[in-house]
């Protein structure tokens, strides 16, 4: 904490150090010393205060602790009654190889609640926002007209058009039982214990513990969205790869979308 | 093949909004030329401005019941934000409402170049053509803002739908000048139609000289790149899914025919300053098959746009 302090101390000086020559250069030089010792306390103070109560709900998904039973997708269509033919949460099989080189790894998928969201970025009605408190990006079904260019932008398929409400749906990590200190259902479901919820802000937190020891991933990486939930142990291979002919790749999704997007 | 998320009414939308706007703007920028048209300008404005608003309403018809929830539609007007089509909405709302007070001017019976309308109808021209380039650009935008979509997100995409959008307004001014000004009896109304029908075919032929330019830049780039771009755009080259309908309909049947035929026809007059005579053939063939292949310029993007994904996971 007195670390990051000192260091936005020292990038306020630098910032009002070279204030100071352009008003130096204009002429008041005077104004700018003040300026210079008064606005760097306040700066920090403000930063530190608003960086304390700001919580970062994540997921990390031990993958090696999966099984594939679906016990989350059906969690979670049991919470929030979601229609037929849709899903919030899902888990999707990768099948690898030839007999007997074989393997088949589960990867569980959801929001991923990203830190830059591209669906919050296109939506015209600001009906999507990413949660000021918690960070949990969410969509207000009473803002949303359903125009589906959240789903298009979403790079991880997360989203999809409710047919009962004619507006966009997504996991919102179960806010409903999470704002009450409960687990979201996918992860109080989950038989393996594969899935641990938390607060990645807080050090402290079970998640941000097993964050630091051990190797996690990300899914899509390269596109900037930096992705609360993190995995474990996944395999991100896709039948992308078959196109070089070394090994099968097959994936089965478990939703009406048969291919990955 | 993954289902479409956005389907034929938004790619009509984004075909009719562009023609629609494309006529428009071409229709305010006639009318503003100080040479060039002769008798011509006022009747070749009235075309493109009478034809712009229907296309664009009615494509935004087809979008606004397109939405999840149609009539909370004016929910994109309680806000403004970045979202291009937060943008776009405000952009549509004022073009829609602009193009028709525009039409009006030219509906009295005693509308002409020189009525008391004039004023107004060149005032509106000048927000008209602004207003009219941002509804054809937009759509662009807005397909291309997102980095989820590797094929759409290139900023010449919003390039190629502008000059797509003014080729099929122009095209348009040109089909209906066949129907609704072509036989007239005064042969100097008629020099003028010529000279008027040399000019809106040259300048097509410079618009379309513009698309093909842009769609070498976009394959040659996404040819040089690696990952995602080039993947994503193998839809279209030789052995993709899309690519017969896009070599056959885009490049051959809605630029290179038309651009080929074009070039032939002014040539005599551009560099040998012979007479340019229309044919009415060719005047109905040409703008069909520019119009299709505007139509199918959006088709095939919108789809390629949604059957790609990423690479990697």
């Amino acid at each position: 904490m007195t670390g990051s302090r000192k260091k936005s101390a020292d990038r306020e000086n630098q910032r009002t150090s070279r204030r100071n020559f352009l008003k130096a250069a204009g002429g008041s030089a005077v104004a700018a010393t003040v300026a210079a010792v008064a606005v760097p306390s306040l700066a920090t103070d403000d930063e530190s205060g608003q960086q304390a109560d700001k919580k970062q709900y994540g997921m990390v998904i031990d993958v090696r602790k999966c099984i594939g039973c679906h016990s989350c997708s059906v969690a979670c269509k049991a919470e929030f009654d979601v229609p037929l033919g849709a899903t919030r949460s899902w888990v999707e099989y990768t099948d690898k190889g030839t007999y007997p080189n074989v393997s088949r790894n589960f990867l569980p998928r959801l929001c991923n609640h990203c830190r830059h969201a591209p669906c919050v970025d296109v939506c015209p009605t600001g009906a999507t926002y990413k949660r000021k408190q918690d960070g949990i990006v969410v969509v207000d079904a009473g803002l949303c007209i359903g125009c589906k260019y959240c789903i298009q932008a979403c790079p991880y398929d997360a989203r999809f058009l409710n047919p009962l409400t004619g507006v966009v749906d997504k996991c919102d990590f179960c806010i409903h039982r999470v704002s009450k200190g409960l687990e979201p259902s996918c992860v109080n479901s989950c038989v393996g214990g594969a899935r641990i919820f938390g607060d990645i802000s807080d050090p402290e937190s079970e998640i941000s513990r097993v964050m630091a020891t051990n190797p996690v991933t990300v899914l899509r990486p390269g596109m900037g969205t930096e992705p609360n939930v993190y995995y474990i142990g996944a395999d991100h291979s896709d039948e992308h790869e078959n196109k070089r002919g070394w090994y099968d790749v097959r994936v089965t999704t478990h939703r009406k979308e048969k291919d990955r997007r | 093949m993954h289902e479409l998320t956005w389907g034929l009414p938004v790619i009509l939308y984004l075909f009719l909004a562009g023609l629609g706007a494309g006529a428009v703007t071409v229709s305010g920028s006639v009318l503003l030329r100080k040479g060039g048209f002769g008798s011509s300008r006022f009747a070749i404005a009235r075309c493109g401005a009478l034809i712009g608003p229907l296309p664009v309403m009615l494509g935004t018809f087809l979008i606004v019941f397109e939405l999840g929830q149609p009539f909370r539609a004016l929910n994109l007007f309680k806000l403004i934000n970045l979202s291009p089509m937060n943008i776009g909405s405000w952009l549509l709302g004022a073009f829609i409402f602009l193009s028709l007070l525009y039409a009006l001017t030219f509906l009295p019976p005693s509308a002409g170049p020189g009525d008391r309308l004039r004023g107004v109808r060149r005032a509106l021209a000048w927000i008209c053509v602004p207003v009219g380039i941002s509804v054809a650009i937009y759509t662009g935008i807005m397909l291309g803002a997102m980095p989820a979509r590797p094929f759409w997100n290139s900023p010449i995409l919003a390039g190629l739908f502008l000059l797509s959008a003014l080729s099929t307004g122009v095209a348009s001014i040109i089909l209906a000048g066949v129907f609704f000004r072509r036989n007239h009896r005064d042969p100097a109304v008629r020099d003028d139609y010529d000279n008027s029908s040399y000019l809106l075919t040259a300048s097509d032929a410079l618009l379309i000289g513009g698309e093909l330019i842009i769609i070498f830049l976009f394959l040659m780039f996404a040819q040089l790149t690696i990952g995602d771009v080039r993947y994503a755009v193998n839809v279209i080259l030789p052995g993709g899914n899309l690519a017969p309908a896009f070599w056959g309909l885009v490049i051959v049947i809605g630029l290179v025919i038309p651009l080929v035929v074009e070039i032939v026809l002014i040539v005599p007059k551009l560099l040998y300053g012979r007479r340019f005579v229309s044919i009415p053939a060719i005047e109905v063939a040409i703008p069909t098959a520019i119009i299709i292949g505007g139509f199918a310029l959006r088709y095939i993007i919108v789809v390629a746009g949604q059957i790609t994904a990423p690479a990697a996971l």
